[in-house]
């Protein structure tokens, strides 16, 4: 039986989680062979909630498809849709049906969305949630009332540190790191010495620090530019560059960063997303020989 | 202060069409500072529905008033003294919603119609701006957050620091304003209090903004009574 996700944090091995995006409709034909593919390659599958605010199938549904076809799934958790009540029922839920690694974010801003008048809920906010969950596996909800059977989280948060200024974002990051977490999974990064001073701080605290790598596509430099993906902040040279190249070469610019971060020792992991064009992860993950 | 913007006139048109005897009525407090529902905006309505109604063929009678503050009972019972308020078809209530409720309830035999949209409780940031600055959530922090509201300013409400899309200092979600944590974290590190913000804050109390709110002084309230004077 291969190892859990939790199992290949604790390893000290490089690790490699790759995102799938759950599909608009109840479909998944599309996206199963793509999973049984990455499963092979990956320590993990990162199942995002309603990414940029597009409804789509919820995470745990994705997440549990994935455990079914022989892998292991980081199901994300956004405050943006839901209030505590319904936060802690879906993380029971999730653990109920064997889901074991949360990502707890805020949430991408409705307005990016494809719903713009829904109710931005954030109820709690991320930090509070890792506390929730805390409280979760410690056998309390909330409320402080007992649960009938604990749920075991291996958890983990989220960071930009391509967001500018950094201070703000690192005095958040460390109010997250005190609620015991397993690890933090970057936004896409690019300007790799900025993974400084968030390594040096998860490490500090015993956290495994997985960076963003991103497929980069010459189609979508456009809208790069124009602020549609919200956190994710291309330096200019390098949206320079990709203009008109083939998606080899963009596999080639996502692996040499890989490489790069890993020579520095800059990171415990990589995590790759190709919204869309989910199969050259593969390609990525063998150009960058991991 | 509350601010309020006009609602477009086909729609205040639609919600008066069928009545003859219009009573426009302005509030003389917040609405006026923001040039919603002030006498002029009373004046400028009033012109608009008698071409309008009047294009239509409509014989309509269409009367002005102001009341100092729509919210307060006291100066709509006055409102009644001046006009006769069964006169009227309809009432238009150039209020915030707190206002228009209360004329409802003073008047209630009477339909009483808003034009007006309330937004916000704001601050005037400039000629002709008006920005909203709180939320009436019932569970101040800005004793924690230099004096910002993170629940207002942050799109996303957020209490324990900036969301992942902060970049040069500007909001994710509107890059035409600052990002509201960076602001919060700026002003206390000027202020050598950033001490202040490095414990987490609790989520919010959201049974202290139940809705209808009803906020008592009591000592008030015994005097008035007591008092016997104003009832």
């Amino acid at each position: 039986m291969r190892r859990s996700f939790k199992e290949a944090l604790a390893s000290g091995e490089f690790l490699v989680t790759a995102e799938v995006v759950p599909q608009k409709g109840i479909d998944a034909g599309t996206l199963t062979p793509i999973i049984k593919d990455l499963n092979d390659v990956v320590d993990a599958l990162s199942v995002p909630d309603n990414p940029r605010a597009l409804m789509s199938m919820s995470a745990c549904a994705i997440s549990r498809l994935i455990l079914e076809n022989g892998g292991d799934a980081i199901m994300h958790v956004s405050c943006r849709d839901r209030n505590r009540i319904a936060l802690q029922s879906d993380l029971l839920g999730a653990a109920f049906l064997g889901i074991r690694n949360i990502l707890c974010i805020n949430g991408d801003h409705v307005r990016f969305g494809d719903h713009i008048d829904a109710m931005p809920v954030y109820d709690l906010d991320s930090v509070q949630l890792l506390e929730t969950v805390r409280s979760l596996t410690q056998g309390r909800d909330m409320a402080g009332q007992q649960l009938v059977g604990i749920p075991d989280f291996c958890v983990g948060t989220a960071a930009n540190p391509e967001a500018d200024p950094l201070p703000p974002q690192l005095l958040k990051f460390e109010k997250k790191v005190q609620f015991g977490i397993d690890f933090v999974q970057t936004h896409p990064v690019f300007n790799i010495d900025n993974l400084v001073p968030f390594v040096n701080q998860a490490r500090e605290k015993g956290v495994k620090l997985i960076a963003g790598v991103r497929l980069l596509m010459a189609e979508e430099a456009s809208s790069y530019k124009d602020g549609s993906y919200p956190g994710l902040f291309i330096p200019e040279d390098l949206l320079a560059e990709i203009e008109g190249i083939k998606v080899e070469k963009s596999v080639e610019i996502a692996a040499q960063l890989i490489k790069a971060m890993r020579e520095k020792k800059l990171c415990d992991g990589v995590h790759i997303s190709a919204p869309g064009y989910e199969p050259k992860i593969m390609d990525i993950i063998k150009a960058a020989g991991i | 202060m509350i601010v309020a913007t006009r609602k477009p006139f086909t729609e205040i048109k639609d919600l008066v069409s069928g009545h003859r005897k219009i009573l426009i009525v302005g509030c003389g407090t917040c609405v006026s500072v923001c040039l919603a529902g002030g006498e002029i905006e009373v004046s400028i309505l009033a012109s608009q529905l008698r071409i309008a109604l009047g294009l239509e063929g409509d014989d309509v009678q269409i009367d002005e008033a102001i009341v100092e503050r729509q919210c307060n009972r006291e100066f709509l019972v006055l409102l009644g003294k001046k006009k006769n308020m069964t006169d009227y078809d309809v009432i238009v209530s150039m209020a915030c919603g707190a206002g228009v409720q209360l004329l409802g309830d003073v008047y209630d035999q009477k339909p009483v119609v808003p034009a007006l949209n309330t937004v916000f409780i704001g601050i005037e940031e400039g000629p002709g701006i008006w920005a909203e600055r709180c939320q009436s959530c019932g569970n101040c922090v800005l004793g924690e957050t230099g004096d910002i509201c993170p629940i207002t300013m942050c799109p996303k409400g957020l209490l324990n620091g900036p969301c992942s899309g902060s970049r040069h200092g500007r909001c994710e979600v509107n890059p035409e304003i600052e990002c509201a944590w960076v602001k919060i974290y700026d002003r206390l590190a000027a202020r050598g209090d950033l001490e202040r913000i490095s414990k987490v804050l609790p989520p919010r109390k959201n049974s202290r903004r139940a809705h209808p709110a009803v906020a008592t002084h009591e000592a008030y309230k015994r005097r008035f009574v007591k008092d016997e004077k104003i009832v």
